[in-house]
C-alpha cells in the first residue's frame, strides 16, 4: 500500500482558554509521482499539517498512514528512521547544520545513509538549483534564500520517496520559484517521487498535479 | 569522527576552551604525580633496589630500621639466610659541602652487597672505602674523593658509584660494619633483609619480620606524605569531572538546536551519541599529550633539588584515568541528545 493518508486528523495545542485548534477533521491522500500543492494564509496550520503528514510531530486525533503503516504505531527510533529512508524533509527555517559546508551537508546525508542520488543526478541538481558555487561555504554565510535551494537540494540528494517541503520558495524571486517548482515537478514525474509543497504563494497553484487549500486549520480539496 | 571533527574545526574557541581546561588539570596531575613518585623515591629508591621480600627487625623497633637493634641471640634465632644490615643517618662534609646521607653497613659475602647497581668505579673492598648513591656524582664528587663524618673525623674515600639510591629522603652510601664501627664506636645490626619469604616455621621471640611493603609504610613521613598526594591527585580527578561535565552540558545545551535538525534530517540519535563521545575522547586525548609534553619538559627544567620523576607507568595510569573521567563526563549530555525533540526546534 505505497501513499500517504490522512484521515479525520486532528491536532490541538495548549489547553482550556489557550487551546489552538492548529488543524481540524483534515483528510488528504496522495499516491506516487505527484506533485501536491497546500495552500493557506500565514497561521493557517500548513506547517503543522506537513509535520504531522511526515510523522515529525504526532497528531492529538485521526490516523495517519505511510505506505500503509501507521505512524502512530511507530517508535521514534523507527520514526527517524522514516525520515532518514523515505521522507526528505524541507522546513521552514533551520534546515542546515551550522558547522558543516554545503558540501559537507551532502557528505553527511553519505555518512548515515548508504544510498543515495547517483553523481550525475546530484551534479545536475546542484546546477539546477544554482549551488555549484556555494559548496564550500558554511549556511551562515548563505542568503535566506539560498540556504532554502541548498535544504531542499539536500533532501533530494537523500533520494526519498517523499519531499515534503514548507514554503521552500518564500525566499526566492518569482523566477527561481517557478523553476524550482517545474524541477520539483518534473522530479515527481518523472521519479515516481510525491512531493508535497505547503505555500502561501497561489502563483505556483497553476503548475500543481492536485492543490489542497487550508484555512483555519481546515483543509479542502480544490 | 565526521561530524566531530568538523564541529570542532568550526568552533575551534569553544572546543579549544574545554581542550585547555583537561589540558590544565592533567598538567597538574603529572606534576602532582611525578612529585609523589620523586618524593615516594627519595624515601625507599634504597629498599627497592635490594629487590627483597622481607626484613626481620627488633619487635621494639615498630618497623623503622635506625630504632632496630638485633642480640646475638636474635640473630641466632634468625639464622644465616638474610643479608645483615645496619644503618645510620648521619652528615657527610666536604670542602664546602654538607648533607645528610644514610651510611648503610653491608657484609660482602650477602645478596644485597652482590646485587649493588653499581654505574662506576668497584664496590667498597678496603678499610674506610664506601660506594655511594649517583646523586654524590650529581652533586660533583668523583671517584677517589673523601667524605669526612664530622664527630668520628673519619674519612671515607668513594671507590664506586651505584645507580641513583636513597633512604629517608637522604642519598645512600654502603660501606663495611667494620668501617661503619669507626665512625659510631659501636656494632650493631639493625636488621636483617631476606630476598625471598623466610620460611614460617622460623620462631621469632623478640624480633619480628615485616614484608617490605609493611617496612616501606613504616618508613617515617612517608605514608601521609603519599596519602596526601593521592588525595590531591583524585581530588583533581572529581574536578576533572565535574568541569568536563559541566562544560560538556552547556555546550550541549547551545548545540540543541543543532541535534534537533539532524534529528529532522532522520539522522539516527546514536550517531549523534557516538559523536560526542568521539569528540569528547579527541579532546581528552589531546589536553592529555599536551600536557604530558609540558611535564616533560618541566621536568627537565625544574632545578635537580625538586624531586620530579616521571614514571611512564605512573603518568600512563593517570593519563588514563583522566580520559576516563572525561568520558563519564561526556555522559551527562547524552540524556538531553536523547531528550532533544525535533519539532520543538522548528517552531512555525
Ligand atoms: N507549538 C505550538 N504551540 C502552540 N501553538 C502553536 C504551535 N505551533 C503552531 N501553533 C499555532 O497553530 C496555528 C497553526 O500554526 P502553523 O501550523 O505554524 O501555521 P502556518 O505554518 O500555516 O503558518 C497557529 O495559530 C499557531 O499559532
Ligand atoms: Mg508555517
Amino acid at each position: 500500500m505505497q501513499g500517504l493518508k490522512l484521515s479525520a486528523v486532528s491536532k490541538f495545542y495548549g489547553t482550556g482558554t489557550g487551546k489552538t485548534i492548529a488543524l481540524e477533521q483534515a483528510n488528504f491522500e496522495v499516491g506516487k509521482g505527484e506533485l501536491v500543492l497546500v495552500v493557506g494564509p500565514s497561521g493557517s496550520g500548513k506547517t503543522t499539517f506537513l509535520t504531522i503528514a511526515g510523522g515529525l510531530q504526532t497528531p492529538s486525533k485521526g490516523k495517519v498512514m505511510i505506505n500503509g503503516r501507521d505512524t502512530a504505531t511507530l517508535t521514534a527510533k523507527e520514526r527517524t528512521k522514516l525520515r532518514l529512508t523515505t521522507i526528505g524533509f524541507v522546513l521552514q527555517s533551520y534546515n542546515l547544520v551550522p558547522f558543516l559546508t554545503v558540501e559537507e551537508q551532502f557528505e553527511l546525508v553519505t555518512k548515515v545513509k548508504g544510498h543515495n542520488l547517483a553523481p550525475a543526478r546530484f551534479n545536475k541538481l546542484l546546477n539546477d538549483l544554482g549551488l555549484k558555487q556555494l559548496l564550500r561555504k558554511y549556511p551562515s554565510e548563505l542568503s535566506g534564500g539560498q540556504q532554502q535551494r541548498v535544504a531542499l537540494a539536500r533532501a533530494l540528494f537523500a533520494d526519498p520517496e517523499y519531499v515534503l517541503a514548507d514554503e521552500p520558495t518564500a525566499a526566492l524571486d518569482t523566477e527561481r520559484t517557478l523553476q524550482i517548482i517545474k524541477l520539483l515537478k518534473k522530479l515527481a514525474h518523472e521519479n515516481q517521487k510525491t512531493i508535497i509543497v505547503v505555500t502561501h504563494d497561489l502563483r505556483l497553484e497553476a503548475v500543481a498535479d492536485q492543490v489542497y487549500q487550508i484555512i483555519d486549520g481546515k483543509l479542502s480539496k480544490q | 569522527m565526521f561530524l566531530a571533527i568538523r564541529e570542532m574545526k568550526h568552533d575551534k574557541v569553544r572546543y579549544g576552551l574545554v581542550i585547555s581546561l583537561i589540558f590544565l588539570v592533567s598538567y597538574l596531575v603529572f606534576i602532582l604525580t611525578g612529585l609523589a613518585t620523586g618524593l615516594s623515591d627519595l624515601n625507599k629508591s634504597a629498599i627497592e633496589q635490594w629487590n627483597a621480600a622481607e626484613i626481620v627487625l627488633d619487635k621494639d623497633a615498630q618497623g623503622r630500621l635506625p630504632q632496630s637493634y638485633l642480640s646475638a641471640h636474635d640473630l641466632r634465632q634468625i639464622g644465616k639466610k638474610g643479608a645483615q644490615l645496619a644503618q645510620f643517618s648521619t652528615l657527610v662534609k666536604s670542602h664546602n659541602y654538607k648533607e645528610n646521607a644514610q651510611l648503610l653497613a653491608i657484609k660482602r659475602q650477602e645478596f644485597i652487597y652482590k646485587k649493588l647497581p653499581l654505574q662506576e668505579g668497584k664496590k667498597f673492598g678496603a678499610a674506610r672505602t664506601v660506594v655511594v648513591s649517583a646523586k654524590f656524582k650529581q652533586d660533583g664528587f668523583k671517584l677517589g674523593d673523601s667524605l669526612t663524618i664530622p664527630n668520628s673525623k673519619v674519612h671515607l674515600k668513594i671507590v664506586g658509584f651505584i645507580t641513583a639510591s636513597s633512604l629517608n629522603v637522604a642519598p645512600v652510601m654502603y660501606t663495611s660494619f667494620e668501617t661503619l664501627k669507626e665512625v659510631t664506636k659501636t656494632r650493631s645490626i639493625n636488621g636483617v633483609v631476606f630476598q625471598h619469604s623466610g620460611d614460617k616455621h622460623l620462631k621469632l621471640k623478640d624480633s619480628r619480620r615485616y614484608s617490605i611493603a609493611q617496612f616501606i609504610e613504616q618508613l617515617p613521613g612517608y605514608s601521609a606524605q603519599q596519602l596526601t598526594f593521592n588525595f590531591m591527585i583524585g581530588f583533581l580527578f572529581v574536578i576533572i569531572l565535574i568541569v568536563i561535565s559541566i562544560f560538556l552540558y552547556i555546550l550541549t545545551l547551545q548545540k540543541l538546536p543543532n541535534f534537533g535538525v539532524m534529528k529532522a534530517q532522520g539522522i539516527p540519535t546514536g550517531f549523534l551519541i557516538r559523536n560526542t563521545l568521539v569528540q569528547t575522547l579527541l579532546m581528552s586525548i589531546l589536553g592529555v599529550a599536551v600536557a604530558l609534553g609540558l611535564a616533560f619538559v618541566t621536568a627537565l627544567i625544574l632545578p635537580t633539588q625538586v624531586p620530579i620523576k616521571l614514571d611512564w607507568n605512573e603518568i600512563g595510569i593517570a593519563g588514563m584515568g583522566i580520559i576516563v573521567m572525561s568520558l563519564a563526563g561526556a555522559l551527562i549530555p547524552i540524556r538531553q541528545i536523547i531528550k532533544v525533540d525535533p519539532i520543538q526546534m522548528i517552531g512555525g
